[in-house]
């Protein structure tokens, strides 16, 4: 390989600095003394610096509209708004949900029986959102999840059921952006 | 797996007994010592094994032994639409995500005959070069705490903070991104977050020179760099280093200059350039990359226009979700685009770009089929890990980890 042509952006010289050497370092760099006292002097007026640190539990974070927090299925009017059609579990690239769908008086005819998301699979990429017809599954603003056991990471559809009202800001964010 | 296992150690015993010495390798009593490094070593960044042999503190020869993060990814790809495989692709380089989303997506484009907006090429180059500040501010931080300079590592990591913060808002999290879609983005650019972008910017310059100018006098630092590591040009080339290393060697390689792509044409910044081919050029020539991504940002932000982030391809862009509830139309081709996939024509491609470690490259042999039937990564992490035991040898024990700092692997990567 050659070395590339040099087009009207090649470099400089002067444009970058040059290297320090060992040999370019002064006296008072070779004696290191003012090394130490300058870094004396870093560690003290660090102390004076603003905090860029949060004390977490106490201090919670809330998070922008545009935050992927676990996935969620919109509770509207008491129903969950999902027509059971399995897109999402199609495109959750971490096979993570599984729906099961049956027949409903109710106008969108179709529901799920069953709807599982396996919290420990889930990786909170947000296609299944993105997947959905229906804007029936939704990335909440929750980001704080513990589990017991794998049982209990497996969240059926009492716990992941979240009011239309609560989700606001996310829809709105969604209809604005995607 | 016992006989496999027997296998790989008598060809490490022979790679290492091949270093031209005269010391034997069986004799105990010779003060020739086989010193295993990591997977768990904290200064070989990730599960990086090394087996050197050393003659008191002198390294006779070394051998980088890889593969403690392999999760099959070219494997995976195979069974994977063109659009699931995105999320794998921030788990390549884990240090700078969106980089490698960017790179997947482009050439999956390339492959699909998909051009982006010209909206979206220009948030993709602020993506890839927020990504590269993001990954460099690490290796500063690292590379300086592996020499013992412990203050930069908590300021370098500050400032990635900032950037993630950052991230967190442009695509939803801090982390694995996933952000670029097919063709697209999986969300515009909000005037807060460039807003966010260009207060980021105004103060990073000086928090940047203050790392700079906390290490390029001090005298350690510059002892423990200079000289270390060398590699020569012509054996970087003939290894296939690519990025700050080779630019280190005095070769002036850069693809966004040299292979343009998005719209890095329109954007004028320089590539640095360094002689000395040792550890302390390789900080010089990653310190200035990062002085010019941060020029790249502010250009590319200036210029952002306004338009469509999605590619107007309904056979294989994802529509816009307002739509897809309404209509018909987009109803049924979001259905067929999520589970057959986009069904690129029958062919194969490469598409390489400049990521933080050097050329990233993708090369996908598709069967016309909605998955790949071959993907294959060139990931520059795994490249530039090669002529470690050339940079090593006739070291002292304590440049190895000066020396893999300067390298900046990513296990992730190198892995697969
Ligand atoms: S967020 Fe991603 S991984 Fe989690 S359930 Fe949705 S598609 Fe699956
Ligand atoms: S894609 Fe939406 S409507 Fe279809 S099963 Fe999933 S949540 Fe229900």
């Amino acid at each position: 390989m050659d070395n590339p042509p040099s087009t009207s952006k090649s470099m400089t010289p002067d444009s970058q600095p040059p290297i320090i050497h060992k040999k370019d370092l002064s006296f008072l760099d070779r004696i290191y003394i003012p090394q130490i006292v300058n870094g004396l002097r870093i560690t003290i007026t660090q102390i004076f610096r603003p905090k860029f640190t949060r004390q977490y539990p106490e201090e919670r974070w809330t998070p922008p509209p545009s935050f992927r927090g676990r996935p969620v299925l919109v509770e509207q009017n008491g129903v969950e708004r999902c027509v059971a059609c399995g897109l999402c579990a199609r495109v959750c690239p971490a096979l993570a949900i599984e729906v099961q769908g049956s027949e409903t008086e109710l106008l969108k005819e179709r529901y799920p029986v069953k709807f599982e998301i396996n919290m420990l699979r889930c990786i909170f990429c947000g296609f299944c959102e993105e997947a959905c017809p229906e804007e029936a599954i939704v990335m909440s603003q929750e980001y704080e999840l513990t589990f017991t056991s794998q049982d209990d990471a497996v969240f059926g559809k009492e716990k992941l059921l979240m009011s239309v009202e609560k989700l606001r800001d996310r829809l709105e964010f969604l209809r604005k952006n995607r | 797996m016992g006989s496999d296992g027997t296998a790989a150690k008598q060809k490490i015993l022979r790679a290492l007994e091949n270093a031209d010495t005269n010391v034997s390798f069986d004799d105990v009593l010779e003060h020739d010592m086989v010193l295993n490094m990591g997977p768990q070593h904290p200064a070989t960044h990730g599960v990086l094994r090394l087996l050197l042999r050393l003659d008191g503190e002198t390294i006779v020869s070394a051998v980088p032994d890889l593969g403690y993060l392999h999760r099959g990814y070219e494997k995976i790809a195979e069974n994977c639409t063109f659009h699931e495989f995105i999320p794998h692709t921030d788990r390549l380089d884990y240090l700078s995500p969106l980089a490698n989303n960017v790179a997947y997506v482009l050439a999956v484009e390339k492959l699909a005959g998909i051009e982006a907006t010209r909206r979206t090429q220009y948030i993709r180059v602020i993506c890839a070069e927020l990504a590269r500040l993001a990954s460099h501010l690490v290796w500063l931080g690292t590379m300086a705490m592996d020499v013992g300079a412990v203050t930069v590592l908590l300021w370098g990591f500050r400032e990635r903070e900032k950037i993630q913060d950052i991230w967190d808002v442009l695509t939803g999290v801090r982390f694995t991104t996933s952000f670029t879609r097919i063709g697209g983005l999986a969300q515009d650019l909000t005037p807060e977050c460039s807003a966010m972008v260009t207060s980021f910017l105004d103060q990073f310059a000086d928090n940047l020179n203050e790392c700079e100018k906390i290490l390029v006098r001090n005298r350690i630092f510059v002892e423990r760099c200079e000289g270390i590591g060398v590699i020569t040009k012509d054996q970087a080339l003939q290894y296939g280093i690519t990025g700050p290393i080779l630019r280190a060697c005095g070769v002036e390689h850069d693809l966004r200059r040299d292979a343009p792509y998005l719209v890095y044409p329109e954007l004028d910044f320089h590539v640095p350039v360094y002689h000395d081919c040792d550890v302390l050029a390789r900080f010089y020539v990653r310190v200035q990359e990062m002085k010019e991504s941060v020029k790249i940002l502010r250009q590319a932000l200036a210029k952002l226009p306004e338009g469509p982030v999605n590619a107007g391809d309904p056979k294989k862009v994802l529509p816009k979700k307002e739509h897809t509830y309404g209509r018909m139309e987009e109803l049924i081709h979001d259905f067929m685009i999520i589970n057959f996939g986009i069904n690129p024509p029958i062919g194969e491609i490469y598409h390489a770009v400049e990521g933080s470690k050097g050329e990233l490259g993708f090369y996908i042999v598709s069967h016309g089929e909605g998955h790949p039937w071959r993907l294959k990564i060139r990931s520059p992490s795994f490249v530039n890990l090669q002529p470690l035991p050339v940079m090593m040898k006739g070291g002292m024990i304590s440049d190895v980890v000066a020396i893999i700092g300067s390298i900046d692997p990513v296990m992730g990567e190198a892995d697969k």
